[in-house]
């Protein structure tokens, strides 16, 4: 593992920070760039970056869960990521979100740190490794929200070029009238953000719900066919959904079965 | 991978359709910049002109995060770099363009120069860094403060105890020594501001001249290249 996925890697005690800020001499001297974006090449990382891309409710979640299991199962260590879980600012902008007072290049920017620094810090690191890494979302998800709140594309898009390119990115396509009934059956209250009624598109919960995601839904597919992405039903079972992520990332990675039944822990997702 | 374009894409910059103006102080650390600002500002008041300053790195919203990174050093190049620009967005948006918008003479004390000159140091591709701040308005007037390296140096020693890790570019690994880490990192920084004059249309203004000399200067080029009257409150 490189010297900086180490140091962002071990949260420290404030003593111990305050400690090292004591410390007039820095850390050896090292080529810092070269293990760090922008200049890390994606032919010296060993692993596989496999994405699975969806709006609120398309199951993505319990698909990476189920994943996660398999290709453990097969033998390959797995990593995931997902938004909003950096440890430089992840918990920033969950506070930011509750407040609501964040202006729509500023919230692009975090998301974009919040990226970035689990992209650093804890994801070339895996793949360098030789990992299989699992994205709960990606960077297309932060283009996305960004360009349905009139940022413009070339620039969300200019923001990740300096991102990894996934080798496969699933898209769970999905109409926002089912994703209502799978998000309402979780919490019986739709939050702020799923509605995006930040954008003021309706004063009717329902109405500002189906309007935003069927923006974010426009958008993905636009994205979709501009990055390649791999796109699946996402309203069939969960079980058959499954089995076309299994297949083609079988496919993708060279195992021979796709053959799986999930354990107790997991048997409950297995609709 | 994608490598980044060598051209920087089509530069769709904000209209500046508003009333207000800005003016901007950029150069490295020690070279004088945000004293002269400050003696601006001074004269503008007392003059009774409707006018507000900003600061680079200073909006609350992303203090802590910032804070938290460069506490655990933690931030890469690449975080360095975004996480300035969402301060600098977030300013941008809540303060700096309501304020234009409303007819105020905004005083910057840096800019999204800093960070083409800066993080362009640590390695981000320009292009890069000049997509995310494509949202800003051009300045109406960028006083560059160019001092030789030598003397910038001594005056950010002689008034400080001990240099900070980002600050002296101790994350670059230049040198063990912060102090020569410092003066390497601020060099490179200083290379980088000299090629942007041309392009971006800086005001260049000698910081080896008396403090006097050089307020002198900017008060002349302020009046001459801005219609101060809009801004008067009395």
């Amino acid at each position: 593992m490189s010297e900086s996925a180490k140091l962002a890697g071990a949260p420290k005690g404030p003593g111990q920070d305050a400690a090292r800020e004591e410390t007039p001499v820095s850390v050896s001297p090292r080529p810092v760039a070269s293990l760090t974006l922008p200049t890390v090449r994606r032919e010296d990382l060993d692993g596989h970056l496999i994405v699975v891309e969806g709006t609120d409710g398309s199951g993505r979640s319990t698909q990476i869960a189920l994943l996660t299991e398999w290709l453990e199962s097969q033998g390959f260590a797995v990593q995931t990521m997902g938004l909003r879980r950096s440890a430089l600012i992840g918990k920033d902008i969950d506070a930011l979100l509750a407040r609501n007072v964040v202006t729509r290049y500023t919230l692009a920017l975090m998301y974009a740190t919040d990226f970035y620094d689990q992209l650093e810090t804890r994801i070339i690191p895996a793949l360098r490794s030789g990992m299989v890494v699992l994205a709960d979302r990606y960077f297309y998800t932060l283009i996305v929200r960004a360009v349905v709140r009139g940022i413009d594309r070339e620039y969300a898009h200019g923001i990740y070029e300096l991102a990894l390119r996934p080798d496969l990115t699933f898209f769970l396509n999905v109409r926002p009238e089912v994703t209502f009934l799978r998000e309402f059956k979780k919490e019986p209250t739709i939050s702020y953000w799923e509605a995006g009624r930040d954008m003021h598109l309706s004063d009717d919960l329902y109405e500002s719900f189906i309007h935003y995601q069927t923006l974010v839904r426009k958008e993905f597919v636009h994205l979709a066919r501009r990055h390649n992405f791999v796109t699946f039903n996402g309203e069939g079972s969960i079980r058959a959904v499954n089995a076309d992520l299994r297949r083609r990332i079988a496919d993708h990675l060279g195992i021979r079965s796709v053959r799986y039944q999930p354990s107790q822990a997991l048997v409950h997702l297995w609709r | 991978m994608v490598e980044p374009s060598a051209e920087p894409k089509a530069e769709k910059k904000p209209p500046r359709n508003y009333p207000g103006a800005l003016v901007v102080v950029e150069g490295i650390d020690g070279s004088g910049k945000s004293t002269q600002l400050h003696l601006l500002q001074r004269w503008l008041e007392v003059g009774g002109y409707r006018t507000h300053f900003t600061e680079w790195n200073s909006s609350p919203l992303v203090a802590t995060a910032t804070k938290r990174g460069k506490r655990r050093r933690s931030l890469t190049p690449v975080t360095f770099s975004l996480i300035h620009a969402a301060d600098f967005a977030d300013r941008y948006e809540r303060q700096i363009l309501p304020l234009l918008r409303s007819g105020h003479l905004v005083l910057a004390d840096r800019y999204i120069y800093t960070a083409y000159a800066r993080d362009g140091a640590r390695g981000c591709p320009a292009p890069w860094l000049r997509n995310l701040y494509r949202f800003a308005t051009t300045p109406d007037i960028v006083f560059y403060f160019r001092a030789p390296l030598d003397v910038a140096v001594e005056r950010i020693l002689s008034g400080r105890p001990r240099l900070k890790y980002y600050e002296a570019g101790a994350d670059m690994g230049l040198s063990l020594d912060r102090v020569e880490s410092f003066r390497i990192f601020q060099g490179m920084i200083l290379e980088r501001y000299d090629q942007l004059v041309e392009s971006e249309g800086f005001v260049l203004m000698d910081g080896k001249l008396p403090v006097q000399k050089l307020q002198q200067q900017m008060r002349e080029i302020v009046s001459m290249r801005i219609d101060l009257n809009r801004f008067a409150t009395r």
